[in-house]
């Protein structure tokens, strides 16, 4: 038995396979600390108790590239960063980049949380409230995750389980983030919140697709981000006949996955489920805009 | 337990840690900087801010292991009594602060904004705090105390 007051062991590599190794035999008490503003307040809180913990501050698997028509983000990259390559960066309107920087700017805490806070963490904790993981199926982005065993990606639809719940196993660490090139033409994305400082009630990040069609992305409202495909609206976005196609495509969609709407102190799930319509009419308005420049 | 190395606003420390032990716990008990406060322990509240390597966190979700060969910066490097930051003379102007319980982690966070952005607008200003909670003053005369330090820091380039 391993009480509290047993101190964990300490790994801080500095390189993936230091990383893999300290991982190798890892089980769930292992906990992996990202960028820690979500996993150090567990754990000083004691909801999580580590034997082990994998720090990855030194683990160098941050910076954004390109690699084989995907853009690659590494785990460790934290919003600042995303932000601060932000005016370098000449892209089409359709690049995913642009869709996680709207995403990023709006994160609330503050500078010292976008400064310390990463996009691989975000979308490994799987906090049904964070705005990375909506964002991440709506660009059919893949996970990837690294173990001794070896690397495998997972399509971001699939990776997310429930609330704090993810494909992810004990030995992997969620190294980088795939997001796909030409997916889209332009990115929407509106979160909706009822207090400047409290986590959002519903996201959502729309893409308009090569085709004509939508790509959405619902965060918030269910227990893991639940994608819709949807035609564009004939009418506009306010269209009732569209919106409530929206909301019968939402409740399949929650039927498929297996996803349970978040009922709590924030907005119950009758609320979270009724506006749902309403916050993906908005994103989806702003990509259409974005698109007819 | 593990030994770390930190450079506490320019002085070197070496502290031995428990690896779940937070950097602001460092900071305050064996660095014996009290200045800046324990708050909500979730990353939300901002008393806690700290600058590591130029740039603000919340010392309460920062390993003091991971933060090893850091260089921290607290609110006690920021101004003494007899010569204070702009900033800090700028609240103490406004009455921006009534408990003072977030003072440190504000002051922090307005210089950072500054430092970077000399002439921010309200919408930045509220922005660059809005993970600094302060439950007295309502932000008013905090915002008005940041746009003061920004004309007094202009004033003293004599522009």
């Amino acid at each position: 038995m391993t009480g509290r007051d047993d101190a964990p062991r300490y790994f801080a590599p500095t390189d993936l396979d230091g990383v893999l190794r300290a991982l190798d035999g890892a089980d769930e008490s292992t906990v992996v600390v990202g960028g820690g503003t979500m996993v150090v307040p567990t754990m000083t809180h004691g909801h999580l108790v580590p034997t082990v913990i994998v720090d990855l501050v030194r683990s160098g698997l941050e910076g954004i590239r390109e690699e084989d028509g995907a853009t690659v983000i590494g785990a460790m990259t934290t919003y600042s960063s995303l932000l601060a390559g932000e005016r370098e960066r000449l892209r089409e309107p359709g690049h995913p980049l642009n869709l996680l920087v709207r995403a990023a700017s709006g994160i609330t805490g503050g500078p010292q949380i976008r400064n310390k806070g990463t996009l691989g963490g975000s979308a490994a904790y799987a906090n049904p409230s964070s705005d990375v993981p909506g964002c991440l199926v709506a660009l059919d982005a893949r996970v990837r995750l690294a173990s001794p065993r070896g690397v495998r990606e997972v399509p971001a639809a699939e990776f997310y389980l429930g609330a704090f719940r993810t494909a992810r196993r004990p030995d992997e660490v969620l190294s980088a983030l795939v997001l796909p090139r030409g997916t889209a033409t332009a990115w929407g994305y509106v979160k909706f919140k009822l207090v400047e400082s409290s986590w959002p009630v519903v996201t959502s990040a729309a893409a308009v697709l090569p085709d004509g069609g939508l790509r959405v992305g619902v965060g918030g409202a269910a227990d893991r981000p639940v994608p819709l495909d949807l035609p564009t609206p004939s009418e506009g976005t306010d269209d009732p006949a569209w919106r409530a196609l929206v909301a019968d495509e939402f409740a399949r969609a929650l039927d498929t996955h297996g996803a349970v709407p978040v009922d709590d102190v924030l907005a119950d799930a009758r609320y979270r489920t009724d506006i749902t319509p309403v916050i993906v009419a908005r994103s989806v308005a702003g990509a259409l805009e974005r698109r007819q420049g | 337990m593990r030994n770390i190395r930190l450079n506490v606003n320019g002085e070197d420390h070496e502290v031995e840690v428990d690896p779940r032990r937070l950097l602001v716990h460092v900071v305050r008990e064996e660095v014996g900087l009290t200045g800046t406060h324990v708050g909500c322990l979730t990353g939300d509240c901002g008393a806690c801010t700290v600058m590591v390597d130029d740039r603000s966190v919340k010392s309460c979700s920062v390993l003091a292991a991971g933060a090893d060969g850091a260089c921290v910066r607290t609110i006690e490097y920021l101004g003494t009594e007899e010569d204070l930051d702009p900033v800090q003379q700028a609240f103490l102007d406004e009455f921006a602060f009534q408990c003072g319980y977030c003072l440190p982690g504000m002051l922090l966070t307005v210089r950072e904004l500054l430092d970077a952005e000399p002439d921010p607008d309200d919408a930045a200003i509220l922005q660059a705090i809005s993970g600094n909670l302060c439950r007295c003053t309502g932000y008013g005369p905090i915002v008005r105390a940041v746009r003061a330090a920004v004309r007094s820091t202009r004033g003293g380039e004599g522009s």
